[in-house]
């Protein structure tokens, strides 16, 4: 099959994204949501649940307003939003990741205005270096188990949570193939087109995400290898932040003469890297995986590893610049935000900042900034 | 609040030794240990350190109305106003040349404790790159149902890793026997400060939240040595004379009233009056009780970690709703009014609906005002005015 129709297949489930878990539910299957992004996907899938990832893209959002103050992130707003609209209320549970002080909140406030019957906090150690953290995660894996198993009514065996294991550390493995080939290659598919097929990831069913997806990388293999000017003009550049919302903003750096090639996001990297240990104990090894992502504004980064880890990115992937996606009000990455820019800055990245909101796709202002941006570090690409 | 406390100069003497102990620590040599306000200072105390409370110096330049200069010195370096003023004022104050309150001590150690908040531990990080000192999160995930013992092992090993970590870093011992006697202090000094805090439920009351607010210092600060043991034993016997005398907190206490939050400190005199010209007592608030808590001295690491990680905003819902019903009953209240702190994240979100579900089981009238603890830039006097107005008018 031909890239864009790959393409398209992805991009329906993401212009659609609950049809599948809908469809999942009609046919009596437990059907589990999560909020961004380190929920342990693995382990509702060993329940014989079908996970799916609600990330907050909705546009209009009124309802939420009366639960949640003017300034409270547009992440957890949009997804409260779908959630008061009853647009998640196929849902048999959902699982919020404590990663702040707004996600703190949300828990209480999802309880009391929905119709979803097991709603949890996923509460993962927020120092990952000393021992103390490993044992305590293993415990709260233990925990969240044991719940899911009173939900969907199947016990999580060793072996079904190994095979979950398997088949998700395949899709990691896939995804980041896919990415290497882009960057690359960059050019093949477009920087929206590359997020949308993780994105398409978090709201479909494996087995099926897998085969197009291997498709897509034996179609993306072939062009790569056809094309004979392999030099792109595109200003490669990295992201990051929490989430890439509104989506138009991966087209603007396109448009703007951008190409992504390496990312810390939620909604990216974070949530394709690193595998779980196959040949584990699997608790443990989820306990593990979790310990050992990529540094994150939610999570203790005292040692500099965030600033270092942007830095080493920025040089691997041989970018140009880096462009911090920053989500209005979103404390944790504000607090990071002056040190990682004199980091950068000491190293000579040229990076710029930009606010954004999801659900809010009032752009021109951005689109104004990322030319000037792409233009100074990157000349101009058509001469 | 109330006409001037004798132990006003008492409280003066502490505070300004208090400060002088960080000078002359720095000038000795014995490090300086930023922590949290609600940290396990004990352990510090116990180990002849000296414990520094940024969230203090962020109080204190938030009273003297100079929160929103030292916050403009952070936002210059990206900071956003959004995020909690006390941070605001610590991270503008390493920035900046002018000092309003005097410059914050720098620390040789820094030691946090999440339980009140995830800006802590982010400000606390982004402090010890600038500052370029170790950094040690005490960290306590949240409780949103109840506590278990995967919690409860979790919180007392790292209290081992945090007693190697002050070995390694200070090289000093730590002794558990002096450890109980520091904690038999702070159980000490935190039973009195609750016996003040008690008086504000009689009628009509010589003590009420907004003498709290100024009172609270010692307990902070000098929480687990004899020094506040002594404020609070006067202050004690203070408030048992007054009442004698007949001095009351307000001149004419009609009503009682529930304030959930931290004051809004520059604006403190301004709530009180207002409060007073309506004839209403606030009469007590999670805030200032977060100081009141019951030790086990003979369990001295256990109690640690079953007190300080367990205070109300790292609870789900139900445990917060309970505890301000409980705090209306027992001071016999006839309203509340919850303060919508945009400083404060971790305490405001989801007020408006624990507003109307307050209401909905007390049947008392409840208030939400929108403001910020520190910076006047966030703080609307004339609609607050209204809202008030219109508030006191339901109190009967
Ligand atoms: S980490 Fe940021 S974006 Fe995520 S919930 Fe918290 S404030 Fe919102
Ligand atoms: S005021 Fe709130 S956000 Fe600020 S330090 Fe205190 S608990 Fe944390």
């Amino acid at each position: 099959m031909a890239i864009k129709e790959l393409l398209n297949r992805f991009n329906a489930v993401v212009t659609d994204p609950y049809s599948e878990a809908r469809s999942r539910k009609e046919q009596g299957q437990k059907v589990i949501g999560w909020l961004p992004t380190d929920v342990p996907e693995e382990l509702i899938h060993a329940a014989g649940a079908f996970p799916v990832g609600s990330l907050g893209s909705c546009s209009k959002i009124r309802l939420a307003d009366t639960h949640l103050q003017v300034w409270v992130c547009s992440l957890m707003r949009g997804s409260l939003e779908m959630g008061l609209r009853g647009d998640l209320d196929f849902l048999d549970g959902l699982i919020i990741p404590q990663t702040c002080d707004t996600t703190r909140a949300m828990v209480g406030i999802w309880r009391q205005t929905s119709l979803i019957p097991y709603i949890d906090s996923f509460m993962m150690p927020k120092q990952v270096k000393r021992s103390s953290a490993r044992e305590y995660l293993i415990g709260e894996l233990t925990r969240l188990k044991s719940n899911l198993e009173k939900v969907t009514g199947n016990l999580i065996t060793n072996e079904s949570l190994g095979t979950s294991i398997k088949l998700f550390n395949e899709n990691r493995q896939l995804l980041r193939r896919m990415f290497e080939i882009h960057a690359d290659h960059p050019g093949l598919i477009s920087s929206r087109e590359v997020y949308t097929v993780i994105k398409a990831a978090m709201y479909m069913d494996k087995v099926k995400h897998n085969g197009i997806l291997q498709d897509l990388i034996q179609a993306m293999k072939q062009k790569a290898a056809r094309s004979i000017d392999k030099s792109n003009p595109k200003v490669r550049l990295v992201i990051s932040g929490g989430v890439w919302e509104p989506p138009e903003i991966m087209d603007l750096i396109e448009e703007a003469g951008g190409v992504v090639v390496g990312d810390d996001m939620l909604t990216g990297m974070r949530y394709l890297s690193p595998d779980a240990d196959e040949k584990r104990d699997p608790l443990e090894a989820l306990a593990d995986r979790q310990l050992n992502k990529i540094p994150f504004a939610g999570f203790d980064n005292q040692n500099y590893e965030r600033r270092r880890f942007l830095h080493n990115l920025v040089r691997h992937t041989e970018a140009a610049g880096l462009i911090f996606l920053h989500l209005k009000f979103c404390e944790p990455e504000n607090y990071d935000y002056n040190d990682m820019r004199e980091a950068l800055n000491s190293a000579g990245i040229p990076n710029l900042r930009l606010e954004t909101e999801v659900g809010n796709p009032s752009l021109g202002q951005i689109r104004t900034r990322l030319e000037a941006f792409i233009e100074m570090i990157g000349g101009d690409p058509i001469e | 609040m109330s006409e001037p406390f004798k132990t006003a100069a008492l409280m003066k003497e502490l505070m300004a030794k208090y400060y002088d102990l960080g000078e002359e620590s720095r000038r000795k040599g014995i490090p300086v240990v930023w922590v949290t306000a609600v940290f396990p200072v004990e352990i510090i105390y116990a180990m002849d350190l000296y414990p520094y409370y940024p969230e203090n110096f962020g109080a204190l330049a938030s009273a003297r109305k100079v929160a929103d200069k030292l916050s403009m010195a952070a936002e210059a370096k990206g900071y956003f106003n959004d995020l909690c003023g006390y941070a605001r004022c610590g991270i503008g104050d390493a920035y900046s040349l002018e000092h309003p309150v005097g410059k914050i001590l720098s620390p040789d150690l820094l030691l946090c404790c999440n339980t009140q908040c995830g800006s802590l531990p982010k400000w606390f990080e982004a402090a010890g790159r600038f500052y370029n000192k170790p950094y040690f999160l005490w960290d306590s995930p949240m409780i949103e149902d109840e506590t278990s013992d995967i919690k409860q092992n979790y919180l007392i090993k790292q209290l081992y890793e945090l007693i190697d970590f002050l070995e390694i870093t200070t090289k000093r011992r730590f002794d558990i026997n002096k450890l109980q006697e520091v904690v038999a202090l702070s159980s000490q000094a935190t039973a009195l400060w609750n016996d003040c805090l008690e008086m504000a439920a009689l009628k009509p009351a010589p003590f009420g939240f907004f003498d709290a607010c100024i009172h609270m210092a010692p307990i902070v600060v000098w929480r687990g040595r004899q020094e506040a043991v002594d404020y609070y034993r006067q202050l004690k016997a203070e408030l048992e004379a007054r009442l004698e005398k007949k001095i009351y907190a307000i001149p004419n206490e009609r009503h009682k009233v529930y304030f959930d939050h931290i004051p809004v400190w520059p604006r403190l005199r301004w709530f009180a009056d207002m409060f007073a010209a309506n004839d209403t007592l606030v009469a007590a608030s999670q805030y200032t009780h977060a100081w009141a808590m019951n030790f086990d001295p003979a369990r001295p690491l256990e109690t640690l970690a079953e007190h300080y990680p367990h205070q109300f905003v790292n609870r789900g819902v139900d445990y917060r709703l309970k505890l301000k019903m409980d705090f209306m009953r027992h001071y016999n209240c006839d309203g509340f009014i919850l303060f919508s702190n945009r400083s404060c994240k971790p305490n405001s979100i989801g007020l408006y609906d624990k507003k109307r579900m307050l209401t909905e089981m007390t049947g008392l009238p409840g208030l939400v005002f929108e403001g910020d603890m520190s910076d006047l830039r966030f703080f609307s006097e004339g609609q607050i005015k209204t809202l008030f107005e219109t508030y006191f008018e339901q109190l009967v």
